[in-house]
């Protein structure tokens, strides 16, 4: 097995009061596996217990079939002795050492300054060896600050919202850098991240977490187009999200054509290019539904759909509308009355072209 | 008797503070580090001499150290050797009075320190004793070489528990501020001007070279 097994409980006291308390399982099979969720949903604390920083109450952890911590067998491996490397929001280089010698840090034995160099190379960092950190740049910290731990030839690599500092042209490009290194290393990568386009672009696995729980595991588009409960959907910020295909743009009107899967709508112009994917996100609360055909609106999109399940959330109903593909839209019971809306009505969606956000 | 006591006043100042310098710094390192019970009890002892008079200081030296103290009995009875009047009586004197600096600039220096650094270097294979001299020695250098300076300024103006542990034997123990003080009594008044100066003059250059030193990388 090469992927990552988690189950732990975490008690961390960050000051008076009661202390946090992270409940986390997942298991994956490699690859990118991409932690996502809001602030204080306990994605950091998770890195720190998998890193051995944090010691969990209970439960087991492994990484590629190599058991690191388990409470009941009473193994909990020190940090040194785990293999894993990290890659915090700050870079956090060595401040005194230049990035050679930073890289160089973790390398055991002869020629750990050309295998530095190496590493540093593989990074796109070759002509900052003998920068210090302070004269760095955020992005370039970061490629040192990923060569760093690579050189260390680790068993897995943990990334803790590496990018979030950085400008957007950057973010990109270093997240094409940590994908290419994921395939030449081939060993688990665990990205932590509250940026939803970072988690669609990169993951090969998603794990969204909330108020200290794992809420959802799957594949990221998976996840994201079907949240399975309100915490994920929160987590995402869209009860519903699509993946689909950019179309077609008319740049002088400001619109682009997507297909999102056997249904097309109007979107505001979109970056992407004519036949590249797009992940767009949707408020529930942002879907007009109209039991007749009405025109004369500026609303772009007059999507035709079947009501296939209506849910009460207290004052809420969150009402499901199969176009064919699946809409949430939330309205007040009021509503729901006035219409007389019930599974296999008939229904027209108004959605405008601006209320579909651009999530990568 | 100015070289003397110059001499004197340079070897005590330097061995004090090369003492104070390895003990004040693991002493920083463990109370930014340890989290046990009683630890602000520790670290208000280790304070004491900052705010005792050195007076106080030299007297529970002596009651420690003396003939009949409580460490110097035993020694002076295997030994037929004590502390006090010594070279070593001087030394011990200004360490203890230096010591505190010291340790106090070495904490605030530690615990400057993003404790992720620590985690880095863990999770690149190396242990506490690998980080503290490769990581968290290197960046607290500044804070280290502030206390040195203050230790050793500490250290070559110590007067009253030197005079109580020590004596002010010239020749043996008489170190510069000492010979200051006799120096006045007796009214030679230009004796006590060169001496004055002397010291000045040390304590800026030691000042100006250990300041070149923290700025500079390693």
């Amino acid at each position: 097995m090469s992927g990552i097994a988690v189950d732990v409980t975490v008690e961390r006291r960050t000051g008076p009061g009661a202390p946090f308390r992270l409940e986390a399982a997942f298991e994956t099979e490699g690859g990118i596996t991409v932690v996502f969720g809001p602030s204080g949903a306990g994605k950091s604390t998770l890195l720190l217990a998998i890193l051995g920083a944090l010691r969990p109450e209970r439960g087991r952890i492994s990484v590629a079939g190599r058991v690191l911590f388990d409470s009941e067998r009473g193994v909990d491996l020190p940090t040194r002795e785990r293999g894993l490397g990290i890659v915090f929001q700050d870079a956090l280089l060595f401040p005194h050492l230049d990035s050679r010698r930073n890289a160089a840090f973790g390398i055991r034995g002869g020629e750990r300054r050309a295998r530095a160099d190496e590493c540093l190379a593989r990074v796109g960092a070759a002509a900052l060896a003998e920068r210090l950190p302070p004269e760095l740049s955020g992005g370039e910290r970061q490629r040192v600050a990923l060569a760093r731990a690579l050189a260390a030839s680790p068993a897995g690599l943990l990334l803790d919202e590496p990018f979030s500092a950085l400008d957007a042209a950057s973010r990109e490009e270093l997240g094409r850098l940590v994908s290419g290194l994921h395939r030449e290393t081939g060993i688990p990568f665990v990205h932590v991240t509250h940026d939803l386009g970072e988690a669609l672009r990169l993951g090969t696995g998603l794990v969204v977490m909330d108020g200290g729980r794992v809420v959802q595991t799957g594949a990221p588009s998976e996840v994201l187009s079907a949240p399975a409960c309100k915490a994920a959907a929160r987590a995402v910020g869209f009860e519903n999200v699509f993946t689909g295909t950019v179309l077609r743009h008319a740049p002088e009107e400001g619109w682009s054509e997507v297909d999102l899967g056997g249904t097309r709508v109007e979107t505001g112009l979109l970056r992407e290019r004519p036949g590249e994917g797009v992940a767009l996100g949707l408020r529930a609360s942002d879907v007009i539904l109209s039991i007749a055909r009405v025109a004369g609106t500026s609303a772009r999109n007059l999507i035709e759909g079947t009501v296939v399940g209506i849910e009460a959330r207290g004052p809420v109903v969150e009402v499901a509308i199969a176009t064919p593909v699946r809409f949430r839209a939330a309205v007040t019971l009021a509503a729901v009355r006035a219409l007389r809306l019930e599974p296999g009505c008939r229904v027209w969606l108004l959605v405008k072209a601006l209320a579909f956000h651009p999530l990568v | 008797m100015i070289l003397d006591a110059l001499g004197l006043s340079l070897t005590v100042a330097l061995a004090s503070t090369a003492i104070v310098s390895v003990l004040g710094t693991l002493a920083g390192w463990l109370l930014a580090r340890a989290r046990f019970r009683g630890r602000d009890t520790v670290d208000a002892l280790l304070n004491l001499p900052l705010v005792l008079p050195p007076t106080v200081t030299g007297y529970y030296l002596i009651a420690l150290l003396g003939r009949r103290g409580v460490l110097g009995g035993p020694l002076f009875v295997a030994t037929g050797w004590s502390v006090p009047f010594t070279w070593v009586a001087c030394v011990l004197a200004a360490s203890v009075m230096a010591f505190p600096l010291m340790a106090r600039s070495a904490r605030v220096a530690f615990e400057g320190i993003d404790p992720r650094h620590e985690i880095a270097a863990a999770s690149l294979g190396h242990g506490r004793l690998s980080y503290l001299l490769r990581v968290a020695l290197p960046i607290a250098r500044r804070g280290l070489a502030s206390g040195i300076v203050l230790a050793f300024a500490r250290a070559i103006g110590e007067f009253g528990a030197t005079l109580m542990l020590a004596g002010n034997i010239p020749g043996r123990t008489q170190t510069l501020p000492l010979a200051i003080y006799d120096a006045v009594l007796a009214g030679a008044d230009r004796a006590a001007l060169a001496l004055s100066a002397l010291l000045t003059l040390v304590s800026v250059a030691v000042m100006l070279a250990a300041g070149s030193l923290g700025r500079k990388r390693p």
